[in-house]
């Protein structure tokens, strides 16, 4: 794999030189992105996302579960993700690696730090809560499933229908309404190849890059971030990343 | 060799895409035939790949992966130097060897080569030789089975796309594609991947033609 | 409390309307991944299974590579927000590795592994949402994906259930049909020749019952390879289009 990330540097770095991305896009633009809600009726929120040939499900599950002992009044959200071998050659099958633990993680802060998510709501009685499961699929990559991830869960959040619960039992055929939701998180990758930063990064620019920074935003705030790779940020690029993340937020937010 | 009698199911008269598109395990042949992507099977001839029935009775791969064959020329890159060659990755299910003796330059890794195959052995190992460096430009993978279709008869369509655009032009017959930075590789490049698209439509060349010819009178965005 | 069992033939038809011999509506795309070399989604009734097939490429680790034919893996897996009840845990359980093993035996019989000596080719299947029958859709889609892939195969697998339920044999069963039946028995073959690739059972036949579920598996599995077919020809029904999953309500 070592080789095929030296060949694609050189040329990455070229065409960057002539302030141009290899597939034609400005620095600070998104490739195509589309969003099928409900792709899992069995679940109780779904939803598909597609960011240039990413592919990336996320589906919903509710459970009736003890909360932890440091919160027993507040619900429980759980954010799990499989990198599928039936994504890219370069994934392996076997327990869940660094990169889909960290991917599970960032996304699960962004939610959860930006408040979208009432868990006090999900309190039933003394030591019963409902836990929401979230889990990402990614099912096919070129570059930035963190991007993709985040869109698949919170649009599969906006669709979640609250399953009816009757004597703290799940009565999954009945549902309450949906999932009542302040606000939304999205998140913004950038990569970053010497001195450029490139927002939504393709598998070829990832393959490239020096460094990594994903920020989550809800409104006007920074509500998680993660910085990956081994590249250095300076502080005006963190700044200057996180004023266009808000920019792009808001289309972002629209498309579902 | 007398062509073999082909399955009474495909009215080769009327040469419509739809009803020539066949499947493995549909029959070509009512007697043992050896044809490539072929099999056969108590005294007939079965189909093992998905793929389109020519006018003249072969069988054209719709997809499929790239099959070494000895003087095939490729489009290629070092994937590792060893002591006295490189293995280089053709595309293929297992990397080619280049021996140190039968290329003149000293290559490094990660340096795309034009190459000839020199020797398959009955396992699929490949060797190499005739090996040349291709500097800068752009290196681009397309389906092994299009090649055919990409290069043309006689070099037509592969031709007409580097003169129309200026580029220069190496087609391996791996599916490794390398294009030159010099002219408008941008037009080559997109060209390319239709007729990747479109190589199991007739009236291809045409087509291909017209869009070239489009894009020369519009201003060449680089 | 356990859950009554329910009636499962009223008037001569099953709960959802259909007869004995009824298929659930199947709907088959291929070519929906970019990144693996053949691909293929199979809607059956209320399941959903992507099957994506990579190779061959060189097999690791490399002392199971065989100099005579290519080495067939085979990863069958469910989602965990796949099913109506719970939360499912991720990745394979005992179930998932018995069928991973005999739907790769049932493919090992077609792939023609001679032609690729020293490689892997690896056969993924995973269950997106589940509703009774799975591993029939899952063999159904893993085939049209290695077709998509031009792999070389002696023919098309496909596959169906059939058994017997409230004492009648009949073919393709929901969930409830499938856990309150008297009998499921999965069955995959090769049309061409009729030749049966995986074959299970457990329950209770007559052979006379067994005869005839053999009989109606077949007519079936007809009926699912035409549908293999025009998935297949759909891809080449005009340019090549991009590979494209298409799951929900686009937004």
């Amino acid at each position: 794999m070592e080789i095929i990330k030296e060949l694609k540097k050189d040329a990455l770095k070229r065409i960057l030189l002539q302030g141009k991305r290899q597939d034609g896009r400005h620095m600070y633009d998104y490739r195509p992105i589309s969003i099928q809600k409900n792709a899992i009726p069995n679940a109780e929120g779904s939803a598909l996302c597609h960011l240039g040939n990413t592919q990336v499900i996320a589906g919903v599950k509710f459970d009736v579960a003890t909360p932890f002992s440091d919160r027993p009044t507040e619900g429980i959200l759980s954010t799990g993700c499989e990198l599928v071998p039936l994504a890219s050659d370069s994934f392996e099958p076997g327990p869940p690696s660094p990169e889909s633990i960290e991917l599970a993680r960032v996304v699960d802060r962004g939610i959860r730090s930006s408040g979208c998510l009432d868990l006090k709501s999900f309190f039933l009685e003394e030591g019963k809560v409902l836990a929401l499961y979230i889990d990402l699929y990614v099912v096919d990559y070129d570059g930035n499933f963190f991007d993709a991830a985040s869109l698949a869960a919170m649009a599969a959040l906006t669709c979640t229908r609250m399953p009816k619960v009757e004597e703290q039992k799940i009565i999954r055929t009945e549902s309450t309404g949906t999932l009542a939701l302040n606000g939304k998180a999205v998140t913004c990758t950038f990569a970053k190849v010497d001195d450029h930063k490139l927002l939504d990064p393709s598998v070829d620019e990832e393959r490239g890059m020096d460094g990594r920074l994903t920020i989550a935003t809800t409104g006007g705030n920074v509500c998680a971030m993660q910085k990956g790779g081994w590249g250095a940020f300076t502080k005006k690029d963190i700044l200057e990343l996180v004023d266009i993340s808000f920019e792009r937020s808001k289309e972002l937010c629209s498309l579902f | 060799m007398s062509k073999p009698k082909v399955c009474e199911s495909y009215d080769r008269r009327s040469f419509k895409m739809k009803n020539n598109i066949v499947l493995p395990g549909q029959m070509v042949a009512d007697r043992p035939v050896r044809l490539p992507y072929c099999y056969v099977e108590k005294n007939k001839t079965y189909a093992s790949v998905l793929s389109l029935l020519s006018e003249d009775g072969r069988l054209v791969p719709l997809c499929g992966p790239y099959e070494p064959m000895l003087d095939d020329y490729v489009v290629a890159y070092v994937q590792e130097v060893r002591f006295s060659g490189y293995n280089i990755n053709i595309n293929g299910a297992a990397n080619a060897y280049l021996s140190g003796r039968e290329t003149a330059q000293k290559l490094q890794l990660g340096d795309v080569i034009y190459a000839r195959i020199n020797s398959v052995d009955e396992v699929k190992s490949v060797e190499l030789t005739d090996a040349r460096i291709l500097r800068g430009g752009k290196l681009i993978e397309t389906d092994a089975v299009k090649i055919p279709r990409i290069i043309g008869k006689k070099n037509s369509m592969i031709g007409m796309i580097s003169t129309a655009t200026g580029c220069e032009i190496y087609v391996g017959r791996n599916g490794y594609i390398w294009v030159s930075e010099k002219g408008n590789a941008k037009l080559a490049i997109e060209t390319i991947k239709m007729v990747e698209a479109q190589a199991h439509i007739s009236g291809l060349t045409d087509r291909i033609k017209a869009h070239l010819d489009s894009q020369k009178t519009a201003p060449a965005a680089n | 409390m356990a859950k009554e069992k329910p009636q499962l033939i009223i008037d001569g038809k099953r709960a959802d309307g259909r007869s004995m011999e009824d298929l659930r509506p199947i709907k088959i795309t291929a070519h929906v991944l970019n990144e693996a070399q053949g691909s293929a989604l199979v809607e059956w009734g209320n399941n959903k299974i992507l099957a994506g097939v990579y190779g061959p490429r060189e097999c690791i680790p490399r002392h199971d590579a065989s100099p005579y034919r290519a080495v067939v893996r085979c990863r069958y897996t469910m989602a965990p927000f796949c099913s109506l009840e719970e939360h499912g845990r991720s990745g394979p359980n005992r179930r998932s590795h018995e069928l991973s093993k005999v739907i790769r035996e049932a493919f090992e019989n077609v792939i023609i592994s001679e032609a690729y000596p020293r490689t892997q080719i690896d056969i993924y299947m995973e269950v997106l949402q589940s509703d009774g029958g799975t591993r029939c859709a899952a063999i159904t889609a893993a085939a049209v994906a290695l077709a998509d892939a031009g792999i070389p195969m002696k023919d098309l697998v496909c596959a169906v259930a059939v058994g017997k339920i409230d004492g009648q044999v009949a073919v393709d069963f929901s969930k409830d049909e499938d856990n309150y039946g008297e009998s499921d028995m999965p069955i995959a073959i090769a049309p061409r020749n009729g030749d049966v690739l995986l074959f299970q059972m457990d329950g209770n036949l007559t052979r006379e019952e067994l005869s005839n579920a053999l009989e109606m598996a077949y007519r079936a599995c007809a009926k699912v390879s035409a549908l293999q077919a025009a998935a297949l020809k759909a891809v080449y029904d005009g340019p090549k289009p991009q590979a494209s999953l298409v799951l929900g309500n686009k937004q």
